[in-house]
């Protein structure tokens, strides 16, 4: 996956997760619980959709590089290489 | 290899809630529920070409879309269900109705605080700091019991306002007698006056059918008339169920949503008899109108709480049912409701289980009827005559409550004692609904969505 599809494929997960989700304004280096209103269940979900679509387990400890749009990514750029 | 990674026993709110997280994240869930019919507590019936409710009075927890904090929409978010497309009726307004004085309350909160400036003025900006103080409270997290009516009594220092605030709040939730834990009180504050009262559109039945329609979206299975004789354990773990039919399934997990006194009975968990047994039962008679002939006070109200006593006696009466107090609701009396078909009224009145269990085949006749008839004589000293021209009337006493519902001893609000965490001796036994804590039907779905969260997602 490159860079924009990463980035597409989490703002579809969050779409997913909060139907009222509004984008326009996104600082993509700003916290996206902040900007977005999520709580800890909808952060959850991120993680649990990422497991559920990719296959990709993000342990606890890493759920802080997953804070904004950018350094998810960062985070998910080398493990989503050949997807 | 087991034949579902998690059997959730139960088809309730907590239960359907647990199965709509598990599937909708891959796990493989079997709902198995005794019933033939989903909802547990809150289900409904058919009688003489009506659909009757069991249970609900009133959603708690309103909170309009967009409100992202809100329990009821993260609720919905968790669920993966549309909150705009699920619509809502606001309770018109309600009323706390002691010897010589009424408070009204509605979903706006000032209402209530001008009735408490009315009658109570000192205690007008006491009750306001109070808002304030119960709003910023954590009620989740684990702290020793601690008395809601002391906290009351330092804030407010009037015992007649704390009687009234605390009916309400009681007869939607409290598992004690006579007192709450701050915690649960706090949960309950909030639900009822900070977001208060709603129904869904349509029936129970509608609500049910949609959470239903999601589990089986998601891959979820469920079965009916599937009652459960043995939660299987080998040493340390759990292995799966056995239904009375004598069929065992197995499964990775287990969540119990049978309540704590259920649970240990099935899987042989050793437990202090007793502690875990709530006394809080009730009587509710149903009366379906073709007129409703109110007083003008008490026409338009949605729920009435009263007692004709100066102190609130909320604990298990002496006698089979205690009139002198209770719930009157009006489940037609909603914002953008229409009139359908006779008007429906229900009375509830606290109850004493071990009565209503000794009493033979004829007895349990007799004490249905008289009791209906001291409830009715009770709520007529408030309303007048209002059931003269009853076209239907019928009763669910603690036994029906037990034997529809599960609950031990037909306490509604389960144990007085909760297990927060939803742990049991075994690793992969876990409990949710009413017995771990979360109160009425947004909570009891939520409590289904953190235990998976918590324990089985993670």
């Amino acid at each position: 996956m490159t860079r924009d599809e990463i980035k597409y494929m989490i703002l579809d997960i969050i779409q997913d997760i909060d139907d009222e989700a509004e984008f326009d304004g996104l600082d993509e280096d700003k916290p996206l619980r902040d900007q977005l209103d999520l709580d800890s269940m909808d952060f959850l979900d991120i993680v649990m959709e990422l497991r559920k679509r990719h296959k990709l387990q993000v342990p606890e400890e890493d759920y802080p590089q997953l804070a904004t749009l950018m350094s998810c990514v960062n985070y998910l750029e080398p493990k989503l290489k050949d997807a | 290899m087991a034949d579902w990674q998690l059997i959730i026993i139960g088809g309730g709110l907590s239960g359907l809630a647990a199965g709509i997280r598990a599937a909708r994240f891959g796990l493989k869930p079997l709902i198995v529920e005794q019933h033939s019919l989903p909802g547990g507590l809150n289900s409904y019936y058919l009688r003489q070409g009506h659909l009757l409710e069991t249970g609900l009075h009133a959603m708690t927890n309103f909170a309009p879309p967009g409100l992202k904090h809100a329990p009821l929409n993260r609720l919905f978010r968790q669920l993966q269900l549309s909150r705009k497309e699920f619509t809502t009726h606001e309770q018109l307004e309600s009323e706390v109705i002691f010897p010589g004085i009424s408070l009204r309350f509605s979903n706006d909160l000032n209402l209530l605080i001008e009735e408490i400036a009315a009658h109570f003025p000192l205690a007008a900006d006491r009750f306001r700091s109070l808002v304030r103080e119960v709003d910023a409270y954590d009620p989740f997290a684990e702290r020793p019991w601690q008395s809601a009516r002391a906290f009351l009594r330092s804030r407010l220092a009037e015992p007649l306002l704390e009687d009234m605030l605390l009916l309400p709040l009681m007869v939607y939730g409290n598992a004690e007698e006579d007192d709450m834990d701050i915690g649960q009180f706090a949960i309950m504050f909030r639900a009822v006056f900070l977001e208060g009262f709603f129904r869904p559109a349509g029936t129970i039945k509608n609500l049910l059918d949609m959470l239903l329609a999601q589990y089986k979206a998601f891959g979820g299975e469920i079965r009916f008339r599937a009652p459960v004789a043995h939660i299987l354990t080998d040493g340390g773990t759990v292995r799966g169920i056995s239904l009375q039919s004598g069929e065992e399934l197995f499964a990775d997990a287990v969540l119990s949503t049978a309540g704590i006194p259920g649970t240990a009975e099935m899987s042989g968990w050793p437990l202090e008899a007793g502690r875990y047994t709530g006394k809080m039962s009730f009587m509710e008679s149903i009366s379906l109108v073709p007129e409703l002939h109110l007083p003008p006070e008490r026409s338009g109200k949605t729920i009435i709480f009263y007692s004709l006593k100066q102190r609130l006696a909320y604990h298990r009466p002496s006698g089979p049912i205690d009139p002198s107090w209770g719930v009157i609701c009006f489940p037609d009396h909603f914002q953008g409701l229409a009139q359908s078909g006779p008007a429906q009224v229900r009375v509830t009145n606290a109850a004493n289980y071990d009565l209503w269990r000794q009493a033979d085949e004829a007895e349990y006749r007799r004490l249905k009827t008289d009791c209906g008839q001291q409830s009715a004589a009770a709520v007529r000293q408030l309303l007048g005559d209002y059931s003269r021209d009853a076209v239907y009337q019928d009763s669910f006493t603690p036994l029906t409550i037990e034997r529809f519902t599960g609950k031990c001893a037909g306490a509604v609000y389960g144990s007085p004692v909760k297990i927060k965490s939803g742990k049991t001796p075994w690793p992969n036994l876990f409990i949710a609904g009413t017995d771990q804590g979360y109160l009425g039907i947004v909570g009891a779905m939520l409590s289904g969505v953190t235990i998976v969260n918590q324990h089985l997602l993670k």
